[in-house]
């Protein structure tokens, strides 16, 4: 069995790794320092177990085991942490795997052999937990078997469809399996709704045009297209830009 | 965008013990207690010149008058009263109350002269006949009501701000102690380096009990300057083993006088702080810098940590509950001549300590 060790400790990966050195069938797949790190390796590496660091710069560990959850076959996780009260809570409820600080051998022994799989709910629990930082950093689409993270601050809107929603961002367009209420919840207040389908990044946003009888669309930076503001809605958002 | 935070260390400051006679709880207490006297006048009187509800109905009156109108005074007076020391407060307050009883009695005494004074009416014979008498008597009953009442919400404010200092002394304890992420952290990063460098283990073991030890001291110790930045780097040293080269401190703190006086564990957990939510959020890490001058009779430390450019911005309700300490023991130990103030120039976050320089000498 692959496992990946996630810690932005060096001594801590140091520690799992000679623990992990003496657990038999399982063997240390690689290294990393952060969410954004393990989600790269783990679409190269495809490890059966990630044991993650909680709380790590840049992306941390439930928002990372949240992107690693979208791949055809996530690995299982194993959370470790030195002190999360309301974390550990949620993870005890829910009978996720989880370690903590510093690890001792017969524990990672028996956690590894019992490892699973998050489930949806699980996932959703401990993200609730892990509040405040429940809002992700990226957002990640499949591609290939693999995970492409698009950070949140280069997404331009999100355009609902039928079933999908298309996510603009700077380095062009991509699908997600998300509700438009849901993104619109999680990033408020830095997404204005100025449609019934459409999402808009507030910082993005270059001007507001009148277009005709109190009809208003929005001019986003750096593209040419323009989102009409649904009149429903055109109060709110001209005094949310003015404002 | 520049935004600067100053204030003094006052957290909850020592308030003036006379309550807020404008508030209607208050005037409706002074009703109370000029009825409770007038009851006990007229019931300690032997002879009744009218009947107990006549002679009880009169007294109010005149307590009331008395009683309302001087707290109309201090309402009016209290602002003034509150910046001066609780001794001459207090006296002129008493002062005061015994010239409202003798301006009071005076109006008393001459509307009966010129209205009723004349006439051999009930009226008139309601009203004090013999001047002097009635004004002395009064004065030494205003004097004697005024100081027992002083003296009540004197002793009434004491007990409450004990009260409220023993809660703060619980809530200065549970503050005092090190983070728990810290101290698991730290236990995991021995257990580590046990077997790849037992000396760098070793090492990390003793600086965690001695900082442990300073921990446990009580927290309004003094200890001199050089003994706390040893704290401080005894916690540096930790945290560079557990993050390695993300983790710089720059000290620039060769020209403070070593020896001045200093309570204990005021550096310490601003490097904390400064680590926790500014270096460890920074994948590539960065540089504290710890910087002190003199100036004039005042010492001056800063620590400045880079900030993380976050869209969603955190609060750290953390960070805001160790400044509070760290203002509430310097002001305890410097009563309103130290300061700390905290600037967040957007990419850096500075905290600023001011206090006075306490050579070791001053205390023996």
């Amino acid at each position: 069995m692959k496992v990946l060790i996630v810690d932005d400790e060096p001594p801590a990966r140091e520690r799992l790794k000679r623990l992990l050195e003496e657990i038999d069938s399982f063997e240390v797949a690689g290294e990393a320092a952060n969410g954004t790190e393990a989600i790269a390796l783990a679409g190269r590496l495809a490890p059966d177990v990630v044991l993650m660091d909680i709380r790590m710069p840049g992306m941390d560990g439930v928002e990372a085991a949240r992107h690693l959850g979208q791949l055809d076959e996530p690995p299982a996780i194993i959370f470790i942490t030195a002190y999360d009260e309301y974390a550990l809570r949620a993870f005890d409820t829910h009978a996720v795997g989880y370690l903590l600080k510093p690890v001792r051998r017969e524990k990672l022994a028996d956690t590894l052999t019992r490892a699973a799989r998050l489930t949806k709910p699980q996932l959703a629990a401990i993200v609730k937990a892990a509040a405040p930082r429940a809002r992700r950093s990226h957002l990640s689409v499949r591609a290939r078997g693999e995970l492409r993270l698009i950070p949140v601050e280069e997404v331009l809107y999100f355009l609902a469809d039928q079933k999908y929603v298309t996510i603009r961002h700077r380095g062009g367009e991509d699908l997600i399996e998300e509700s438009l209420k849901s993104l619109e919840d999680e990033f408020d207040p830095d997404f204005l709704r100025i449609h019934r389908n459409a999402l808009v990044a507030v910082r993005h946003i270059a001007s507001i045009e009148r277009s005709g009888e109190g009809q208003y669309s929005v001019r986003m930076r750096g593209i040419e297209t323009d989102l009409p503001v649904s009149r429903r809605l055109a109060t709110d958002v001209l005094r949310r830009f003015r404002g | 965008m520049n935004r600067s935070v100053s204030d003094s260390p006052s957290a909850p400051a020592p308030s003036f013990y006379l309550p807020d006679f404008c508030a209607t709880q208050t005037v409706l207490a002074v009703v109370l207690i000029a009825e409770l006297v007038a009851l006990v006048l007229t019931l300690a009187r032997e002879e009744l010149q009218y009947g107990f509800w006549i002679d009880l109905a009169r007294t109010s009156l005149f307590l009331l008058w008395i009683g309302l109108s001087s707290a109309a005074v201090l309402c009016y007076t209290r602002p003034v009263l509150a910046r001066m020391s609780v001794q001459r407060a207090s006296a002129v307050s008493l002062g005061l109350l015994v010239a409202v009883t003798l301006v009071i009695s005076e109006v008393t005494f001459w509307l009966g002269q010129r209205w009723f004074g004349g006439l051999q009416s009930a009226m008139g014979s309601l009203f004090p006949i013999n001047h002097a008498t009635f004004l002395l008597r009064n004065l030494f009953i205003a004097f004697i009501v005024s100081a027992l009442a002083l003296r009540y919400f004197y002793i009434a404010h004491e007990w409450r701000r004990t009260v409220e200092g023993r809660a703060r002394l619980r809530i200065d304890a549970l503050q005092a102690r090190i983070r728990p992420h810290f101290l698991f952290n730290s236990m995991n990063t021995i257990a580590s380096l046990t077997r790849t460098n037992p000396a760098q283990a070793e090492e990390a073991v003793e600086d965690l009990a001695d900082l442990f030890r300073a921990n446990l001291r009580e927290t309004r110790t003094q200890i001199p300057l050089k003994e706390e930045l040893e704290v401080a780097r005894l916690y540096q040293r930790i945290e560079e083993l557990r993050l390695g080269s993300r983790l710089k401190v720059k000290w620039n703190v060769q020209a403070l006088p070593m020896d001045t006086l200093v309570p204990s564990l005021v550096v310490q957990p601003l490097l904390e702080n400064a680590i926790y939510h500014g270096i460890e959020p920074l994948p590539d890490g960065g540089t504290v810098v710890v910087s002190g001058t003199r100036a004039g009779d005042n010492l001056e430390l800063s620590i400045a940590n880079p900030v993380q450019k976050q869209p969603g911005g955190l609060a750290h309700a953390g960070n805001r509950i160790a400044l509070d300490n760290i203002r509430e023991r310097l002001e305890l130990a410097y009563h309103g001549r130290a300061r700390l103030d905290v600037e967040n120039r957007g990419d850096e976050y500075v905290v600023k300590l001011t206090f006075p320089l306490v050579p070791r000498a001053a205390l023996q």
